[in-house]
């Protein structure tokens, strides 16, 4: 059984259909990629699955369990929702750390408000939270604050924070592109890390060289339709699609 | 009249004006904060509420509204009346609380929207968001403000003579009754030693406030 299951998927923004009939499944311990340009649709699709955004039709399932169903209003309360949403994690272009918190606050902070539920010690999160810090190479930076790192160094906080909670499926949104290609590699390297770790992930990204490496499984998408899906070298190498090589020329002269 | 007999008296009507400080604050800054979450409501009857009632606080004299507070109620009905003070203190906090909400307004809407997404992905519900993400960087946009309005409070108690409360004005104009205008002058001191306290009191805030960004 597939990991994630994603079921006609469409996305108006009043007039605008924003996304169109997506669909695809992700198996467990796989990556998957997303490449398109912007305003294809990527960054609201990832936004529908981690609930920051409500389709307007279709349904997504985790497991075999639907998390939504855009014909089903059960599934779509506030507290229902909130719930679901543990299944994903969500790595954002703009890192979105909480300021007033140290580093590694930001990683526990989640984990120590479930605690009056989970009765989970103060001290098992820290450690949980310093080890990893230290997976991503920050354990001497865990009691700096947000402006006091780089971006590189703020995005691997952020993907610390987003790991904290073991979500099933980790999301990222374009994890590179507010940083300068210096800080871009020690941020792929450790989502290079987490692939190897065969950690369930959907990246949205425009580094097409480390999308085909990374990824098992890659989509072009375009005006909000999945143009191409399939073998990340396949598509990329040798897309079957006009769109897509129109696409991927632009990479090319690079 | 010794001058350390005017100082006392001052003093005492001073502490009037502390009072309607105090209460103004202890009251304002919660129910604007409500008024905020009002006027940013999605419900449309709410918000239009809150915006019409921001809109009449701000369009009006405090001095009419004072008057409004204290006379009006018995103006309807002889038997029903506020006693001075309570009048003032009212009329202040709905007053200031108008102002109060508009700039946690500008600060709520200042913060960056990622900030809320970041804390729902981590399974934060909307009091847990606003407790321990927004809050904080809410007050650290507000406090110079806020501040400003607190500093103008300050000075606007006195305005509560136009109700016959004995303030410390309303107490100096009647040494001037008796050809003393010098006490008059010498109010100026308190309402400096109060707003020197107040001043320092938010530079301290900000300061403490300052280890992040």
């Amino acid at each position: 059984m597939s990991i994630l299951e994603v079921n006609h998927i469409e996305k108006n923004f009043g007039a605008t259909k924003v996304l169109k009939d997506i669909s695809f499944t992700l198996e467990e311990g796989q990556a998957l990629s997303i490449i398109g340009s912007s305003g294809s649709g990527k960054t609201t699709l990832l936004r529908c699955l981690n609930f920051l955004e409500t389709p307007s039709s279709g349904s997504i399932s985790v497991r075999g369990e639907t998390l939504f169903d855009a014909a089903d209003s059960r599934t779509q309360t506030e507290s229902a929702i909130r719930k679901k949403r543990l299944h994903f994690g969500l790595v954002f272009q703009n890192f979105n750390l909480f300021p007033q918190y140290t580093a590694l606050q930001n990683v526990t902070l989640a984990r120590m408000l479930q605690a009056k539920e989970t009765g989970e010690s103060k001290e098992s999160i820290e450690t949980a939270g310093m080890e990893l810090l230290s997976q991503m190479g920050l354990a001497n930076r865990a009691n700096h604050y947000p402006h006091q790192l780089s971006g590189g160094q703020q995005q691997r906080v952020a993907i610390a924070r987003a790991l904290a909670l073991h979500p099933d499926i980790l999301c990222f949104d374009e994890p590179t592109s507010a940083l300068d290609p210096e800080l871009t590699g020690e941020v792929l390297r450790v989502i290079r890390d987490l692939a190897e770790k065969k950690t369930t992930m959907i990246i949205v990204t425009h580094e097409m060289n480390f999308a085909r490496d990374v990824s098992d499984q890659l989509i072009f998408m375009d005006g909000g339709v999945i143009v191409e899906q399939g073998d990340p070298y396949q598509i990329i190498n040798n897309p079957r699609e006009k769109r897509t090589r129109q696409f991927l020329s632009h990479y090319a002269e690079k | 009249m010794s001058f350390g007999t005017v100082s006392m008296m001052l003093g005492k009507s001073f502490l009037l004006n502390c009072q309607i400080f105090f209460v103004t604050l202890l009251f304002a800054l919660p129910l604007g904060l409500l008024i905020s979450f009002g006027s940013m409501s999605r419900i449309k009857p709410l918000s239009w509420f809150s915006r019409l009632y921001i809109y009449l606080m701000r369009s009006t004299p405090l001095m009419l509204q004072l008057a409004v507070v204290f006379y009006l109620p018995g103006y309807l009905n002889p038997s029903h009346g506020l006693s001075r003070m309570t009048a003032a203190c009212i009329a202040f906090v709905l007053n200031y609380a108008a102002y109060f909400s508009e700039i946690f307004r500008g600060g709520i809407l200042g913060i960056p929207k990622g900030q809320q997404e970041a804390g729902q992905v981590l399974g934060m519900t909307k009091g847990q968001i606003f407790c321990h993400i927004t809050l904080l960087q809410l007050v650290k946009r507000i406090v110079p403000p806020i501040g400003n309005e607190v500093i103008t409070l300050v000075k606007d108690t006195s305005l509560a003579n136009f109700i016959m409360v004995k303030e410390i004005i309303a107490m100096a104009k009647e040494f001037g009754n008796k050809a003393m205008i010098w006490p008059l002058f010498y109010t100026g001191v308190f309402f400096l030693i109060f707003n020197g306290i107040v001043t320092m009191l938010l530079n301290r805030t900000e300061r403490k406030l300052s280890y992040f960004q």
